[in-house]
């Protein structure tokens, strides 16, 4: 009786167990609303609609179209509204984790690095999976992807696996057991979700960031700019700034001059920085501020 | 037979004086960028004192938060003539002004408009609270025109 009943208890918990795992991966169930508002700030934190959503032509919410600039080509963010046909509808939440995890379409290919996975890799399975939950809510727009305007050798995707092996570690983001929980939650944001050094960290001429240097500035940035050392060097960095100045840069992209920060920064204010709570704002400035202070002047864009 | 000729002589000049005038602009390109350059350095000194006092790093001065304001919303008026044809990238002289300026100027014009309706408001703010309840607005009005029509280092 015992046994049976034991059975019993096994195999429910295994066919819950199973159904679960069916329910997460069938597009059309719901996730909980928690798990798609608590994806709503991963989303607003990663930044997705800069590069997925066309604002400067009042493209509709991930619809993609935005042309990104690299010296390889010009990319176009793709569709990732869950149409079936133009967007990932038919993706399930692992082929999502893994091109958030590893770089790789659903059909396996290579993405391009364009799309940020060298950082994304670091988040955590949950924030992974609240992403995916709000990434359902949205519209589904029947909107084709634009083709990158990429030349060779750069649009061979065998090339990408190179790439990879050279510049690409793939792996969950490891809290530094020394540093405070808020210093860490910090970091988590800064090199997970919003991907700072993507464009802070300088780029060597293959497109990798230069590691070591990690947030001292880039002088191959998006758009040509320029992008500033955010590490705390006193000189060359944000070192003098104040607590109130690094808080209102992250909210209105103030700087200590009384200047508002132009071009993508703008943009990431606007959409992901300016978005920060309270608590994850201070987080973010912890972390920066526990970073070895770089000594690296960005060389201000040459005229014309 | 003598009005044609002195007709002639007329447009020749007035072609002359438009040839002129336009070498003119052209040449005065770099005076003003660096006139428009200080204006805007005119601005972030004055968001710097209200940002002060918001923040009660500067003890409150009803006087210099109003002061600070009207400067800004008197740039703000100036700023749809302070990016004139040819003050771009093309003067070359160093300028973060962005060639979407030329390409949007109506949006452009309409950013500044926004800036000066901000501004006015501040202007027209009565106490601590006021300003501090205004002047994000404010800083807003300044980012919405940088984002798109300025390069993000100068």
């Amino acid at each position: 009786m015992r046994t049976a009943a034991c059975i019993a208890a096994v195999l429910f918990l295994l066919g819950a167990g199973i159904h679960a795992t069916q329910a997460q991966e069938a597009s059309a169930v719901a996730a909980s609303p928690s798990a798609a508002s608590r994806g709503q700030y991963v989303f607003n934190l990663a930044g997705c609609t800069s590069c997925h959503t066309d604002e400067k032509n009042k493209g509709p919410l991930l619809a993609g179209g935005v042309p990104l600039k690299t010296p390889f080509g010009t990319f176009y963010g793709p569709n990732i509204t869950p149409d079936p046909t133009y967007g990932i509808g038919a993706w399930s939440e692992a082929d999502f984790v893994r091109a958030l995890r590893e770089g790789r379409g659903r059909d396996g290919a290579h993405l391009f690095p364009v799309f940020p996975f060298t950082s994304f890799t670091r988040m955590t399975d949950e924030d992974a999976k609240d992403l995916w939950a709000y990434l359902r809510t949205v519209p589904a727009v029947p909107t084709p992807n634009k083709p990158h305007d990429v030349g060779f050798p750069f649009n061979v995707r065998l090339g990408q696996m190179v790439w990879k092996w050279i510049f690409f570690s793939p792996g969950r983001f490891r809290p530094d057991p020394a540093k405070s929980a808020e210093v860490n939650r910090g970091a988590y944001i800064v090199q997970a979700l919003s991907h700072c050094g993507e464009c802070h960290t300088q780029r060597n001429l293959l497109g990798g960031v230069d590691t070591a240097k990690a947030l001292a500035g880039n002088t191959r940035g998006p758009d040509k700019d320029a992008v500033p050392n955010i590490t705390p060097d006193p000189d060359t960095g944000i070192g003098k700034w104040s607590d109130a100045d690094l808080t209102d840069l992250l909210k209105d992209g103030m700087t200590p001059e009384g200047d508002f920060v132009g071009g993508s920064m703008a943009e990431v204010v606007r959409n992901t920085t300016g978005k920060l709570s309270g608590a994850d704002a201070r987080a973010v400035i912890a972390y920066l501020r526990s970073l070895p202070p770089i000594r690296n002047k960005v060389e201000e864009k040459k005229s014309p | 037979m003598n009005q044609g000729w002195r007709l002639g002589a007329a447009a020749a000049g007035v072609a002359v004086l438009l040839g002129v005038a336009v070498v003119a602009e052209a040449q005065n390109a770099p005076a003003q960028i660096t006139q428009r350059q200080e204006a805007m350095k005119g601005q972030g000194a004055a968001v710097r004192t209200l940002t002060q006092m918001v923040r009660g790093e500067q003890p409150w001065n009803q006087q210099a938060a109003r002061q600070a304001a009207t400067t800004i919303n008197n740039t703000a008026k100036m700023i749809p003539s302070l990016f004139p044809q040819g003050t771009g990238a093309e003067a070359g002289v160093k300028t973060a002004a962005l060639p979407a300026i030329w390409q949007n100027k109506a949006d452009f014009d309409a950013k500044a408009k926004t800036l000066e309706e901000e501004s006015a408001k501040l202007m027209a703010a009565n106490d601590e609270a006021a300003v501090k309840a205004q002047f994000p607005n404010v800083g807003k009005a300044c980012g919405g025109c940088h984002e798109n029509y300025r390069a993000k280092q100068q």
